[in-house]
């Protein structure tokens, strides 16, 4: 752009957008400086986090040996694949209903869907901590069975709350929707469940799937909800960090998060990728 | 062309004045079919569950911290006029506040510059504010944790510049800052949305009838980004009056807010009625200001 | 033996909450013809078309396809396809996926398919675009895929809702020749719905006005154009010229003082009617020279000249009452200019009587 370009009457010329830009700098600077130091640390070789000593991959090491460290992925993947499969299919379920069909008990069920979303963390867990014990209680009572709190109580709490994110996102996206395609499709002799196989999903697709990344990541992320109703090994990686934490600072929760920043971050620069390529043809 | 396809053969024919009724009543049971599943799901998880910390609430705390249901009393309720609780609410109100109002403050200039970009630049910036964002949450605090503390960079640098160390870690002033480091976000993400939504040809005009860029930006631009600014404050606010891992990890004893206060009565202080009343009466708040928000005309975030 | 009712209408209304969308509309389509549905915005049209389709139901009254009462049947059970507004094609497929689409559902072999669809689209002449992308084809040809979608399926009706809206003025009177032509090809019954006059007249065999959710009047092209029934029609075609007049004796009408002219038709003396004039059957004369005795005159000064190219429109003031006319632009035809007096004449066949 030319520079006569730049400057129009609806864009911040001169002072202001000297200001704006070094704003913005120091806005992305402010983001990114804490992750930076974090990753930056888990190659020190110091003990003490803060002084910087000498560059080392030990902490990395150590966390690959790290029994606890390794359950607790793995707990969290397991709990995370099972939460976001369920909760896709039952809010993309929500969505439909609500979006496309009226009937009674629709307004309620929409006022329902949207709770878990208003509620906080520290309230859903103590209502999942409460249920769980009750149904524990009523389950021995019935047949004796024992059941504890672990990866099922998990993975069953967060589906509870991923089901309203995944609902909001694909009903904005169906809302969108112009349902003439739903309509052509049964003008040629679609039944049903072919118009949503064939018609509806695919139209449909960038939705759920941008449903499915944010129950994803709310269910890695999760950390109250989860130390409220995991059991003893079955803890999840945020809990276990966070415990640490509570402990104190080691250059081991350094590489740890480090791990996990890198991971989430290459979790959504490859879904943004993917988006890019549906979107050409 | 081949022989003419025969049509496929009819199901049902009833003879109709209004077959309008049977196919809306056909339409709405496989609307209630489909969503039987989720709606079944949040009532046996959700809704019973939040009935139960109800019934919790009016129970009392046994002497080694079970709960009796069996005597019901409003006690916990009671409970939360004393002045411990109202110490702990206010804080929680006040850092909300600082927070939502710093995060405003930071949040306007960059979202309106974001608006301001070519398209190539504006995604590129918005996707530079969406990364740490959907990194997890509670790593980032740490970051702050590993930064703020007496023997980190941040500390060191100010040791170099004479200032001598850091004392913020534990403090309110490490919470805030990370909670408006958590919560930044949501505050630019609407607040973009509604700048970017805003006909530029409103500006132009302006500026046509003699407006000076500030004066354009000041009756035209501002106003009609409030809509955005309303939502970010909701989604900042709300959210940060129920937080419990950023004080947990950047804050003292001296920080406590309800987040915190609540889950002590679940691991240390076993005092279960209590802290049902106290996650329901937060819970209801933040419902309240959710449902003001939309009555008031807020748009769907 | 009587050709059978394509599709037959009997007394079909549709309420949305507390609008008339279709107001007890009753119609007999017979099997081959070119039939529109013509009216204004919101005169129900659409709507009485979904009827037809299956995409709506009606509130009451009952739709019949070869004399098939269709009541509660689905679109996708129905033996009719539409062409949408919007087109309607399913983005995410190519050509071929959307045409093929019907006859996949009804599951058939691929190559049987295949074969199919290639006819189609030849016949539409779109012939080898199958695996182009609807987002890469212009507006006509995208309406010719729509169209191809619903012919393969060799419907016994073909739906049609104002396809021809979103295309410039020269390739809608292009496509408007080809779909006449295609429909005396295929020989199906063919039920179009526009706003367009000109559109209904140029390819109906039959047209059906709608206003206000009602049907006004059925008939052929020049039925509605010459002998309309109602001051809404006659308005809604064409321009025209009404007249209010009081009946005298013997066809004598009096528009105004001094104003008698004669009409061929047969009223009681006193009545009140409301005469239409169409402007290509007014003639202008200056005003010195002499006119037909048998013809109706009256004198009159030009108010407004209005060029079009292929006619030229003035709009003439007598005495208080305004009339239209229209005059070819040929060579030989006299040119008025604004102000001059004139006469303006018709026969006394011209004037059309329509009810109030």
């Amino acid at each position: 752009m030319s520079a006569a370009e730049r400057m129009s009457p609806t864009r911040p010329g001169g002072v202001t957008r000297r200001l704006l830009t070094a704003h913005a700098w120091l806005v992305y600077l402010f983001f990114y400086a804490p992750i930076a130091v974090l990753i930056v640390l888990s190659f020190n070789q110091n003990r003490m986090v803060g002084i910087w000593q000498g560059f080392t991959l030990d902490w990395y090491a150590q966390m690959l040996d790290n029994t606890a460290v390794l359950r607790a992925i793995r707990n969290s993947l397991m709990v995370a694949a099972i939460s976001t499969v369920v909760a896709t299919v039952l809010g993309t379920a929500a969505a439909l209903s609500l979006e496309r069909y009226r009937f009674r008990g629709r307004s309620a069920f929409d006022s329902v869907l949207y709770l878990p979303v208003i509620v906080p963390d520290v309230t859903m867990a103590v209502m999942m901590l409460l249920f769980f014990v009750r149904a524990a209680d009523a389950l021995f009572v019935a047949s004796g069975a024992r059941v504890g709190l672990g990866i099922s109580t998990i993975a069953i709490s967060h589906i509870a709350f991923n089901i309203s994110y995944v609902a909001i996102i694909v009903r904005a996206r169906l809302a969108g929707m112009d349902p003439v395609l739903e309509e052509a499709a049964a003008d040629l002799y679609a039944g049903r469940w072919q118009t949503f196989r064939r018609v509806t999903l695919p139209q449909l697709m960038p939705g759920v799937l941008g449903g499915a990344l944010l129950a994803l990541t709310l269910s890695l992320d999760d950390v109250v909800i989860t130390s409220f109703v995991s059991g003893p090994g079955s803890t999840t990686l945020p809990v276990y960090v966070f415990g640490l934490v509570r402990r104190g600072v080691t250059p081991l929760i350094n590489a740890v998060s480090t791990v996990m920043l890198v991971a989430s971050m290459v979790l959504v620069a490859a879904s943004l990728l993917l988006q890019r390529r549906r979107a050409e043809p | 062309m081949a022989q003419v396809l025969a049509p496929p053969p009819p199901d049902e024919t009833t003879a109709s004045p209004g077959a309008e009724a049977g196919a809306e009543r056909a339409r709405s049971r496989l609307g209630v079919l489909i969503g039987l599943p989720p709606a079944l799901y949040l009532v046996l998880l959700f809704v019973v569950p939040l009935v139960i910390v109800l019934v919790y609430s009016f129970a009392t705390r046994g002497p080694t911290g079970q709960t009796i249901l069996a005597d019901w009393n409003v006690d916990a309720y009671a409970r939360l006029a004393n002045p411990l609780v109202r110490e702990i609410a206010f804080r929680s109100l006040g850092y909300a506040a600082l927070t939502t109002a710093i995060c405003l403050l930071v949040s306007y200039p960059f979202a309106y510059f974001i608006a301001t970009r070519p398209a190539a630049v504006r995604n590129l910036m918005l996707v530079g504010v969406m990364i740490p964002f959907w990194s997890n949450y509670l790593v980032r605090t740490y970051a702050w944790r590993v930064l703020l503390s007496s023997s980190g960079p941040l500390s060191q640098l100010t040791e170099l510049l004479g200032f001598g160390q850091t004392r913020l870690l534990f403090t309110s002033t490490a919470v805030v800052i990370g909670l408006v480091y958590g919560y930044l976000p949501f505050m630019v993400l609407p607040l973009y949305a509604a700048i970017e939504r805003i006909d530029h040809a409103l500006v132009e005009a302006a500026r046509d009838l003699y407006a000076s860029g500030a004066r354009a930006f000041w009756k035209v631009t501002w106003p009609l980004s409030r809509p955005g600014v309303v939502a970010g404050s909701i989604l900042v606010f709300i959210p940060t009056l129920g937080e419990y891992v950023t004080p947990a990890i950047l804050g003292g004893s001296k920080t406590t807010m309800l987040g915190s206060y609540i889950v002590n009565q679940f691991l240390s202080a076993r005092d279960w009625p209590f802290g049902s009343a106290l996650s329901l009466v937060v819970m209801a708040v933040m419902l309240i200001a959710t449902v003001v928000y939309f009555r008031t005309g807020g748009r769907t975030l | 033996m009587t050709p059978a009712a394509a599709v037959e209408l009997r007394g079909v209304s549709k309420r949305f909450d507390d609008v008339t969308a279709v107001d007890d509309v009753s119609l007999q389509i017979t099997d081959g013809e070119f039939f529109s549905l013509l009216g204004p915005s919101g005169c129900g049209k659409t709507t009485t078309l979904r009827m037809i389709a299956g995409l709506e139901f009606p509130t009451a009254g009952s739709v019949r396809i070869f004399g098939d009462d269709m009541g509660l049947r689905p679109p996708n059970k129905r033996p009719v396809n539409t062409v949408f507004q919007s087109y309607a094609l399913f983005p995410h497929m190519t050509v071929h996926d959307n045409v093929a689409f019907g006859l996949q559902m009804r599951k058939l072999g691929r190559d049987d398919v295949r074969q199919r669809v290639a006819s189609a689209l030849s016949l539409v002449q779109l012939e080898g675009e199958q695996r182009r992308r609807p987002r890469q084809l212009s507006g006509g040809q995208q309406q010719r895929v729509a169209l191809a979608r619903a012919l393969v399926n060799e419907p016994r009706v073909l739906l049609l809702d104002e396809p021809l809206g979103a295309l410039d003025l020269k390739l809608r009177q292009a496509m408007q020749l080809e779909l006449k032509d295609l429909q005396s090809r295929v020989g199906i019954t063919f039920i179009y719905v526009t706003h367009d006059q000109d559109e209904a007249l140029t390819m109906s065999d039959r047209i059906g006005v709608m206003h206000g959710g009602r049907l006004l009047q059925v008939g052929t092209p020049e039925d509605i154009y010459e002998r309309p029934r109602s001051p809404v029609i006659a308005d809604f075609i064409g321009d025209t010229n009404m007249l209010s007049a009081t009946a005298r004796h013997d066809g004598h009408m009096v528009l105004g003082p001094g104003q008698v002219v004669r009409a061929n038709v047969d009223v009681p003396p006193g009545a009140q009617v409301v005469l239409t004039l169409r402007p290509e059957r007014l003639r202008l004369f200056p005003a010195r020279d002499s006119v037909d005795p048998t013809d109706n005159a009256l004198d009159a000064k030009v108010v407004r000249r209005v060029y079009l190219g292929n006619a030229i429109t003035y709009d003439v003031d007598a005495a208080g009452v305004t009339l239209r006319v229209r005059q070819r632009n040929a060579p030989g035809q006299r040119s008025f200019a604004v102000g001059d007096d004139v006469k303006v004449a018709w026969t006394t066949d011209a004037a059309v009587l329509v009810d109030r």
